[in-house]
């Protein structure tokens, strides 16, 4: 413990360093920045950002790039908030009662909170990751393609807790999402899936573009359709802080999302994405009064915004225990770090323990001066509403083709952006919930990928899934969570969702 | 009307010698404007830090700005696709490697570019070697003894890849077809997840770059059963290849090399063979290489032409023998 404590002040000192600390916080801003930019995520945002991390020193180089993930993973909450558009799969739950608060006036408080929830789950994150990492990753590791399609099963089953709307809508719209999961290049076979012969295709439709169309387009496009122009807000200052009832209700939602987002985060893999999903599902079947979400909870910001953070944070587990990358965004670190000829790894702490360190104690540092950086941003992000809808709807367009163009270069993406914008806004207007199409897309491939993988495993038999002790408990709770969600639908009893009223207008 | 056959003739001989001057002036000049390196893969990757590389050289050696454009998907074939479509006046260039330019071929019935014929070869850069590592409870300790395992019985042993159609697949459909094993194929998608499923005993075996296998061999994560090339690797010389070790004939060494959309003057194309050429020998270049285990490989065009050309007709023949059949 006390080795554990020293290491950590030299970390610090490491971190405090002024040039190592320049850097954080100018990876912090630039992050922020990127984020904001509508459809650039953390991935776009590091990926972008590497080539510049060639010339530095490694210790600086991870240091901002870190800064640059949290802070992407920030600002993409903001224009979740603010425009209802996402800039990653895991910002998808917050546009929905993010941007239904800003509609309420309320843009202030869930920025705020978002920013608070976000240094939470931050610093547990750090925590967790700083006193367990090792016995934690070995545990990871037991989870195979088998171990994950249950988790990915479970997640599925979290749909039913999604959608305030009718079930059969909601079905739907998650269909709706897998069969554009489908689109692409499969992957056991090699043979390409409704590509239409658009080489473009081949590796599926992104999320960022399909999201940003749904979400933000669509807004976009149903305002434009109003009789009158929305007002123009004009927020007070009084409105920018969380009232007493808002942090109360939002401590619970911060909490678990955190635990939640951690516990997702450590498994190798992209299911990170899922956390904010599960966690807004959570929060509802938590919540006494599931009929305010999707018109404004708070906690339906704090949760996911917290399990998103803290997911973020406990990737970097496997990464820095044993040197294996759990998705795209820890591939690009090591591949920052590797440039320089080091190899992350368990041998990493030992020989390299400034980096280690370093790199820990900039985390919290990160995490630090995010909230100091952005509390009081609040108010002047807020104050963008003021800008008349005629003039901010067309830049706020321009900037959503631009980013989401510039991620991979690729026209084809702008033109999946547009296309969903114009179905998106075609399934409002039906009445449609959008967020199962963001969770089928995110879900659906990772699903099929994983299931035929254990099946190639196994031979065919689907006796693997029983034989795994973890796989087997998840499917246990999937089943669980499955008949909860049945039983009101087979008795005809009171559900949560009949006081929500089948017939209420979409959010939204 | 005479006249004007006349004067449109003239004209016409005029347009053409300007021409001609304007194409002399080019090579002379060249370059005078900044390149465009196409990097046909995410950021981060050997084939990304290869062309990162050759366009900082580039650019200190010439003065211009070399612009590097990641254009990743589909295998590294949507990059190339659009790069084989811009002008070939050797402002583009593209890092394209064995897999897009040599293996897609044989893959793709209805391949969007036709490498020989769209892109003019410039300069091989570099071999990227492969090895084979095997999760450390498979026992086997080499090439030999692995055969011996995985002969037990059809489907005992699986080998993670990078995805169907990826070198990593067709490296271990090739030792499949000549040790006449049946190893079940687990695709993953990227190197990294699939490894990462090695390390952990969910899968027993992969073959893919050695310097993304080596930190885990190093800490006894994973065991290195020999690397894929002709000679043994610097980076890791108490390595045997598999082929004097158990599997004589097995070769596989991917290369990535820089090629340019069809038609650039030949003159250019020797220019940028020369600067990048060079550049392959400074002692900056070599340290870095040496410590990724990439072994640099220079050359003329033609010399890389000729890969091109013998390794295309190799992967067929191995895609061909391995019961692959290309996507129509």
């Amino acid at each position: 413990m006390l080795e554990t404590f020293n290491s950590l002040m030299m970390g610090f000192a490491v971190a405090f360093d002024p040039k190592v600390f320049m850097y954080a916080v100018g990876g912090c801003i630039i992050g922020t920045l990127v984020g904001m930019m509508p459809g650039l995520g953390p991935l776009a945002g590091i990926s972008l950002l590497l080539p510049a991390t060639f010339g530095l020193n490694p210790i600086i180089a991870i240091v901002l790039l870190a800064g640059v993930y949290y802070g992407a993973m920030y600002g993409g909450s903001t224009t979740s908030i603010l425009m209802r558009i996402p800039g990653e799969a895991a910002s998808v739950m917050t546009c929905v009662d993010g941007y239904a608060m800003t509609q309420n006036g309320r843009a202030g408080p869930a920025l705020a909170i978002a920013a608070i929830g976000s240094f939470f789950a931050g610093t547990v994150g750090v925590i967790g990751l700083m006193l367990m990492a090792p016995t934690l990753a070995s545990f990871a590791l037991r989870f195979g393609p088998p171990e994950y399609t249950a988790l990915l099963l479970m997640g599925l089953f979290v749909l039913a807790y999604m959608s305030g709307g009718s079930m059969l809508k909601t079905l739907a719209m998650a269909f709706f999402g897998l069969l554009l999961g489908m689109i692409g290049i499969d992957v056991m076979s090699g043979y390409t899936r409704f590509s239409f012969g658009m080489v473009e295709l081949g590796d599926g439709v992104g999320i960022v573009p399909v999201a940003v169309g749904l979400f933000g387009i669509s807004e976009i496009l149903m305002t434009a359709g109003q009789a009158e122009p929305p007002k123009v807000q004009r927020p007070k200052l009084r409105e920018l802080i969380p009232s007493r009832e808002e942090f109360r209700l939002s401590l619970g939602p911060i909490v678990r999302g955190s635990l939640l987002g951690f516990a997702i985060g450590i498994i190798p893999g992209s299911a990170h994405v899922i956390s904010s999903f599960v966690s807004y599902g959570v929060e509802r079947r938590l919540s006494k009064h599931p009929e305010r979400f999707g018109k404004g909870a708070i906690e339906g910001v704090a949760g996911p915004e917290s399990a998103n953070n803290s997911a973020a944070t406990g990737a970097f587990v496997p990464m820095l225990a044993l040197g294996i990358p759990t998705g795209p965004v820890t591939a690009v670190m090591i591949a920052a770090i590797m440039v320089h000829g080091i190899l992350p790894g368990p041998m990493l702490i030992q020989q390299q323990p400034d980096l280690f360190w370093g790199f820990v104690a900039s985390m919290y540092v990160g995490n630090l001066v995010l909230l100091i950086l952005n509390l009081p941003m609040v108010g002047l992000f807020v104050n963008l509403l003021r800008i008349p809808y005629a003039y901010l709807y067309p830049c706020v367009l321009a900037f959503c083709i631009l980013g989401c163009y510039s991620v991979s270069n690729s026209v084809t993406d702008v033109w999946i952006m547009l296309a969903m914008g114009a179905i998106g806004y075609g399934l409002r207007k039906f009445g449609f919930d959008l967020a199962p199409v963001a969770l089928g897309l995110v879900l659906g491939p990772m699903l099929e990928l994983s299931l035929r993988q254990s099946l190639a495993l196994s031979g065919g038999t689907y006796g693997i899934f029983l034989e795994r002790p973890i796989a087997l408990t998840m499917f246990v709770l999937a089943l669980v969570l499955l008949a909860f969600a049945l039983k009101p639908v087979i008795f005809k009893g009171k559900d949560w969702r009949a006081g929500v009223g089948l017939d209420d207008p979409p959010p939204g | 009307m005479k006249t004007f056959a006349l004067k449109l003739r003239c004209a016409g001989a005029a347009v053409a010698a300007l021409l001609a001057c304007q194409g002399i002036a080019v090579a002379q000049n060249y370059p005078v404007k900044p390149l465009r390196m196409v990097v046909p893969f995410a950021p981060g990757g050997p084939n990304d830090i290869l062309g990162r590389m050759v366009g900082q050289k580039l650019t200190e050696t010439w003065g211009q700005p070399v612009v590097v454009e990641n254009r990743g998907g589909a295998g590294g074939t949507v990059g190339l696709d659009a790069a084989s479509r811009m002008p070939g006046d050797g402002y583009t260039v593209a890092m394209g490697g064995s897999s897009n330019l040599a293996l897609a071929p044989s893959l793709y019935a209805k391949l969007a570019y036709d490498p020989q014929k769209d892109f003019t070869p410039i300069i091989n850069v570099a071999v990227v070697p492969y090895a084979l590592a095997v999760n450390p409870t498979v026992p086997a300790k080499n090439i030999k003894e692995l055969i011996t395992v995985a002969g037990r019985k059809a489907g005992y042993l699986s080998y993670g890849s990078s995805g169907v159609g990826s070198m990593s697949s067709l490296a271990a459909e090739m030792l499949k077809s000549m040790s006449k094993t049946d190893i079940v194929h687990v695709p993953y998608k990227g190197t990294a997840p699939a490894l990462t499923d090695v390390v952990s005993g969910h899968i027993d075996m992969m073959l893919a770059d050695l310097a993304v296998i080596k930190p885990h061999a190093d800490n006894g994560r994973l065991r290195v059963i020999g690397v894929t090339g002709l000679k043994r690797s610097v980076a890791a010389p108490a390595v045997p290849t598999l082929a004097e070790s158990g599997l004589p004939g097995y070769e596989l060494s991917p290369w990535f090399g820089v090629v340019a959309p069809a038609g650039v003057p030949r003159d250019i194309v020797s220019r940028l063979n020369g600067a990048i050429g060079a550049s392959l020998k400074a002692q900056d270049v070599v340290q870095r290489l040496a410590s990724l285990g990439y072994e640099p490989l220079g050359g003329t065009a033609e010399q890389f032409a000729a890969t091109i050309k013998a390794d295309t007709a190799k992967f067929a023949n191995i895609v061909r023998t391995a019961g692959i059949k290309p996507q129509p």
